[in-house]
């Protein structure tokens, strides 16, 4: 039997046979689901904590006091405890914490892992996010409150979307980051992508070809993304010249 | 319009202004002269709250916005103003720019705004730009949708905070020149400059600052002819 024979009976025997295929095509639903809704969360999160952070760090600098101070230094307080704890430990370990602990009641592994990256990834958008809004120049804020817009006003449709113009390179980084870490999802038994070639391996005792085709998977994905970013900062740097 | 009654304002030790007393009637077109870092900006951004005065009082159209509990958002919408170094949107274009602040505070419906911000654009000649970014405008023409912009706000005093001063030489004139149209339909006016002959030739009055204080002050005539405080007489030989 030539090697070329073999090959094509080895990857029957480890992808059809049973159709196991669908142990990574289901693996890699699960994924995109997870890494898309965290990448939703993390948005949301992020940015309310940059603009937190950055409307603090503007009013210390004014001075205000009061009860709007004490609320402001309060919020500002936990979004610091935030990303000082969620930076400072790994995912994996944050994920075992949120599904053997805190939502050790819940039986939706999904749920679970979109929550725990999700809350993961807010911290660094939340640092990306305010590295954008401190890169506008405070002549925006200003003109923005000199024509009466409010402050809240003056940010959401001045500040950020040029902020979030800027940042888009960093925040397509971070959901490459993001995909490629949902391969721990495994550890609490949820069958991604990962652990669906793992799952392969463990039937047929074949391991080079489940994870290699796992492997070109993620490589493809992010390749795809990478390439919707060169498109995307090329199509920025345009409107910047216009 | 506005009056400012005993204004100190200190950057942490260093103080900036001090015990500023000064009055604007309507109608009224003041240039503010003096050294950089004697305060001028300082004073003018303090009278929109734009530097939040360490203490003292403004009283605008009667009311004191210093006072906690004044919506100066509210206040902010009748002083325009216009900085050095335009600040202009550059995510949105010039007619974006000018109609953002009266559609998102409900000033004006969208057609409505549209309508007068071709119209002012008419007024300073930049009708054709109505559609582009800032970023295809040149510098002169930036600073005029900026003063067109505080004007869709219909204010009744506009702030001027050196609007010449990041300009290449040659486009001076034209701002300079919806600045005259400006005062000479009535806008009450506050205006920071280095530009001697504007303020001589439309100032109703001129204050000199240095020190954080306000050393002397007159009619142009007064002022740059015969200046009686020394600092105005060294300070006017350097620039004049």
């Amino acid at each position: 039997m030539s090697a070329l024979d073999e090959l094509k009976q080895k990857i029957i025997f480890v992808f059809i046979e049973d159709q196991r295929y669908m142990y990574i095509i289901k693996g890699l639903r699960t994924t995109i689901i997870v890494t898309l809704l965290a990448l939703l969360l993390g948005l949301v999160i992020g940015i309310l904590v940059a603009v937190v952070r950055t409307a603090h760090d503007q009013m210390d600098k004014k001075g205000l006091t009061g009860l709007p101070g004490l609320i402001m230094n309060i919020l500002n307080a936990i979004c610091r405890v935030y990303l000082t704890v969620i930076r400072g430990t790994p995912a994996m370990v944050q994920l075992l914490l949120m599904y053997f602990v805190f939502l050790a009641s819940s039986t939706n592994k999904v749920l679970v892992a979109v929550l725990t990256f999700g809350i993961n990834s807010g911290a660094y958008v939340a640092e990306i996010f305010r590295s954008g809004i401190m890169s506008i120049d405070k002549g925006q804020m200003e003109a923005g409150r000199s024509l009466g817009l409010g402050y809240a006003m003056t940010m959401q449709q001045i500040i950020l979307p040029q902020a979030i113009k800027n940042v888009l390179p960093a925040l397509v980084n971070e959901m490459i980051t993001l995909l490629k870490e949902t391969s721990i999802c495994g550890y609490i038994g949820l069958n991604e992508m990962t652990r669906g070639g793992d799952i392969i391996r463990g039937i047929t005792f074949e391991a080079l070809l489940p994870l290699l085709v796992v492997a070109a998977i993620y490589l493809a994905i992010v390749m795809f993304f990478t390439w919707i970013m060169g498109k995307l900062e090329r199509r920025l740097r345009e409107s910047d010249n216009r | 319009m506005i009056t400012v009654n005993h204004l100190y304002k200190s950057f942490g030790d260093h103080d900036v202004l001090v015990d500023i007393n000064e009055h604007i009637a309507p109608g009224e077109k003041v240039v503010i002269i003096g050294p950089s870092g004697s305060g001028k900006s300082t004073f003018l951004r303090c009278m929109n709250l734009l530097e939040q005065p360490t203490s003292g009082q403004i009283i605008f159209d009667g009311v004191d916005i210093t006072q906690k509990g004044v919506d100066i958002n509210e206040i902010r919408r009748h002083m325009g103003m216009v900085f050095q170094h335009f600040n202009l949107f550059p995510h949105l274009s010039i007619t974006e720019n000018l109609t953002l602040a009266p559609i998102k505070l409900k000033l004006m419906c969208r057609e409505e705004a549209n309508e007068e911000a071709m119209r002012l654009l008419n007024l300073v000649n930049l009708s054709e730009k109505a559609d582009a970014y800032p970023g295809q405008l040149s510098g002169g023409q930036k600073q005029r949708i900026a003063i067109v912009r505080s004007l869709m706000m219909k204010p009744k005093m506009m702030l001027f905070d050196e609007p010449t001063s990041a300009l290449d030489p040659e486009m001076v004139g034209e701002v300079l020149g919806v600045m005259k149209d400006l005062a000479n339909d009535g806008m009450t006016m506050a205006v920071v400059t280095h530009e001697m002959g504007f303020a001589r030739e439309v100032a109703t009055r001129v204050l000199f600052m240095d020190e954080g204080v306000i050393m002397e002050q007159g009619t142009p005539e007064q002022i740059f002819n015969d200046p009686q405080n020394e600092r105005t007489k060294e300070f006017l030989s350097k620039v004049l």
